[in-house]
């Protein structure tokens, strides 16, 4: 049975066309997955849908009849849930009080407390039994938050669940929790849309296939009746035909035996859990990965390289120079560069230009002339943008306006134009839609293979662990437990490896 | 299957995590200040001073506790000082000595105007979305002008009865026995109850917990569902009804009405809530805290005051001393931040 039907929906921002021919179909007790590339489409058709914007042309029908819904709160109370891609979640409440706000029951003048926290445990053996339904939600891992989120959206008990990336910041085992309750949901009639950057999740999970380009629906794959082939559905979100990966230099070729760099990272305060102690060596042109379940001290490790993770004793050995890194700016000026996770908040200045988010580093060091030398450094910024085909009007746009993907290009490259001998990528994929990562990626080997920089890669993803690295390093609870060398290198091992410590 | 999953922690990582709480560092701090002090002033313990150290304090109690609402919710009250000078201001215009039913209607037309002054920081504050710091600023000028208008220079009249709010001996024709319980129960200690018990309903309720949702994250609770205008309107409101019961204590004790008395406690109540360990980002923090930071910043001018301190170290030593106490939470927050 149809429960939602949108069809030839058209929205557009100021100048930007956002849709110009949206169609979805969702049916009662079936998954159905939303694909396509950043800025494609997907989420502002999710969002239209919830209520949070007002399509300017076409119909959406929901349980057989049009509807026009004003602002979210009318959605909901329709039995719409929409589980925000960006949090929706109040910091200092605790994860408790975040699922019913909003919607809390009295009992009498005096709010009923009691059932709240009944109703979030109930819902909450399922998703993820583990979680403290009292610790405030400022001190959950981003997983955890987003378990809330959805443990929220559920609460409402919906008819139709719009889940917007809701992988992307969990672990794998969260992952298979999620993807279970997700079937009994859906076994219970709910209707439910699912969007992932991850394609095997899609095809892991979802019923039928519904694919976005550039603001328009081009496919609609049902499982049922095709198979699974996921080069043909890549090949529908990128507008290209079907081809090999380019990455003929992904083999060995141009790692030398040269050790360029030795690290020893050792916590100085003894209660510290998220980084305990590591260290390892890395050659020229190797990329390195690090890899583990989530929030296993690998960010913090990464953090620690670049100088800016307190109370932990960094020594390094850079081209046989050894140094203590204290600060960022010693890093930075030793060419040990990182590309921070989260990048709207500690990558990017998002209300600044392109241009200024380029040159900004360069102006901390010591010997930087007084008056910035303008002509010449746009003029870097410029050919910058084109090596790296950032998709952007000019650099003189602020960074909010650009996609995910260009986002994360903007933040590598920003270190181009500094002698890079050590690159520290903390998830540089994540959020970043399939074609942008793959150019992501290939210059990320390009830079390791031809100009011999040493990489340090951590994903969530074990897949693009797999595919772009020659070592892993396997962590666990702040301490490296494993290393893995090319041939050992599967999703399967790393599963394994991550695991069985415990 | 009810399975409640609590921490099992460590007597010792307890015990960390007890002094990390910004709470711990500000009982602290009043503990030590409170001991100071009972050495320094030799009849600390004797129920008449007991009763004046409360009625010193209580004003700063309550306009700190109204001025932590308005932090928490996300907002900053710069006119909670001419605010009082004016509801002291209505009350002495209203009151016309010698007929005791103005008293009551004094005290009506001054909870409405007071209600109107959360109204008006509230609409520009939560509706407007002015940056409170500009809002208040604005209206601690109008409520300023207001006050001059009605009362120039400082005097007025009062109704006799309204010395309850101080000295409940001090008024005629009460019954004995009210007189033998306001002997022992300092008025000045029922106001800041009343306020107390005022906090404890609404926290109970709905918008106790949307203050501290909107405080935290205006844009997850304005998604959730949540009227944050309102939300926003109503911390106002609440903040304005505790400086209405200040300056019911201030018109108790002295009888009359001063347009410039207040001004000077406006960044004192903002001093005493972060003394008291509640952030100033919002969201963060309980309102009995603020209680708590004004007890401090009482005690640390009792302490001047009996430590024989120069008059011209006076105010370095008080800064000093709020610095240190300062310091306390702040460095409790940090700590927590880096593990």
């Amino acid at each position: 049975m149809v429960v939602l039907e949108a069809k030839n929906i058209k929205k557009h921002f100021g100048g930007v066309v956002a849709l110009s021919d949206g169609n979805l179909r969702c049916q009662r007790g079936r998954i159905t997955g939303l694909l396509g590339a950043n800025g494609s489409g997907k989420s502002t058709m999710s969002k239209i849908i919830a209520g949070v914007y007002r399509p300017d042309g076409g119909e959406v029908w929901y349980k057989g009849r049009v509807v026009h819904y004003r602002n979210p709160s009318e959605a909901r109370k329709d039995g719409i849930a929409l589980v925000f891609q960006n949090l929706s979640l109040v910091p200092d409440l605790t994860v408790w009080q975040n699922v019913v706000l909003g919607v809390e029951k009295n009992r009498g003048i005096f709010l009923d407390d009691r059932e709240a926290k009944d109703l979030t445990r109930r819902i909450l053996q399922d998703l993820s039994p583990d979680l403290d339904i009292y610790r405030k939600v400022y001190e959950l891992s981003p997983g955890e938050m987003q378990i809330v989120e959805i443990a929220k959206a559920i609460s409402e008990e919906p008819e139709l669940l719009i889940l917007d990336e809701p992988t992307a910041a969990l672990e794998q085992a969260q992952v298979r929790n999620l993807f279970r309750y997700m079937r009994t949901l859906a076994g219970k009639g709910v209707a439910i849309i699912f969007t992932s950057h991850r394609l095997w999740e899609v095809m892991e999970i979802c019923s039928d296939v519904t694919i976005f380009r550039n603001g328009a629906t081009v496919a609609c794959i049902d499982f049922d009746k095709e198979e699974k082939d996921p080069e043909k559905i890549v090949s529908h979100i990128t507008g290209e035909p079907q081809r090999a990966s380019s990455l003929e230099y992904m083999s060995e070729e141009g790692v030398y035996d040269e050790v360029l760099f030795r690290a020893e990272v050792k916590s100085m305060r003894s209660g510290e859990r998220k980084l305990k102690e590591a260290s390892f060596e890395l050659r020229r042109g190797e990329i390195l990965g690090i890899g583990g379940l989530a929030g296993q001290g690998q960010n913090e490790l990464l953090y620690a390289l670049a100088g800016s993770y307190p109370g932990v004793r960094c020594e390094v050995e850079l081209e046989g120079r050894r140094m203590r890194l204290q600060r960022p700016q010693d890093a930075i000026q030793h060419g040990i560069l990182l590309v921070p996770g989260d990048r709207q908040q500690e990558g990017l200045f998002l209300e600044h230009s392109v241009y200024n988010n380029m040159i900004f580093p360069k102006l901390g060091f010591p010997k930087h002339p007084l008056v910035i030398p303008e002509r010449h450094y746009k003029d870097e910024c410029e050919s910058i943008v084109k090596l790296l085909s950032i998709k952007t009007p000019s650099v003189d746009v602020p960074v909010s306006a650009l996609s995910g993907g260009n986002q994360q290009k903007v933040v590598v490259g920003k270190w181009l134009s500094f002698d890079v001998k050590v690159l520290l990528l903390a998830d540089p994929a994540k959020g970043v839609d399939i074609g942008a990562k793959r150019d992501l990626y290939e210059y990320i080997v390009h830079l390791a293979r031809k100009r011999g920089v040493g990489v340090v890669l951590y994903a969530s993803d074990n897949e693009e662990l797999v595919q772009y690295t020659d070592r892993l390093l396997v962590m666990y609870e702040g301490q490296i437990v494993a290393t893995l060398n090319k041939g050992e290198i599967s999703d399967d091992t790393i599963t394994a490896v991550s695991m069985r410590v415990r | 299957m009810e399975v409640v999953k609590r921490e099992k922690i460590f007597p010792v990582a307890f015990l960390r995590n007890v002094f990390l709480q910004p709470e711990t560092s500000s009982l602290f701090m009043l503990f030590v200040l409170f001991a100071i002090t009972a050495v320094l002033q030799k009849n600390f313990f004797e129920v008449k001073s007991i009763a004046r150290n409360i009625n010193s304090f209580a004003p700063l109690v309550l306009l700190a506790m109204g001025q932590a609402i308005v932090i928490i919710s996300g907002g900053l009250d710069l006119s909670s000082g001419t605010a009082l000078s004016l509801f002291t201001c209505v009350l002495t215009t209203v009151m016309k000595k010698g007929d005791p039913i103005t008293g009551v209607y004094a005290l009506v037309v001054t909870f409405l105007v007071a209600v109107g002054t959360g109204v008006v920081n509230g609409v520009g504050i939560g509706y407007l979305r002015i940056p409170p710091v500009i809002v208040t600023f604005a209206t601690s000028y109008a409520w300023l002008g207001i006050a001059l208008f009605l009362r120039p220079t400082p005097g007025g009249e009062s109704v006799d009865w309204f010395k309850v709010f101080y000295n409940a001996r001090a008024v005629e024709g009460f019954p004995d026995s009210v007189k033998l319980v306001g002997s022992y129960i300092p008025p000045a200690l029922v106001l800041v109850l009343l306020g107390c018990l005022l906090w404890y309903v609404v926290s109970r309720t709905r918008t106790g917990r949307y203050i501290y949702a909107v405080g935290s994250n205006i844009e997850s609770a304005y998604v959730s569902g949540i009227d944050t205008g309102k939300t926003q309107m109503f911390a106002c409101i609440l903040n304005a009804i505790f400086i209405f019961l200040a300056a019911l204590f201030f018109v108790g004790q002295n009888q009359s009405g001063d347009a410039r008395m207040g001004g000077p406690l406006t960044l004192k109540s903002i001093a005493a809530v972060v003394v008291g360990g509640i952030a100033l980002t919002g969201g963060r923090g309980s309102v009995y805290l603020a209680l708590v930071g004004a007890l401090i910043l009482g005690f640390v001018s009792k302490i001047i005051f009996f430590a024989n301190i120069p008059n011209a170290y006076q105010t370095l030593t008080s800064g000093i001393i709020v610095i240190a106490a300062i310091a306390g939470p702040a460095y409790a927050a940090l700590k927590r931040e880096w593990r």
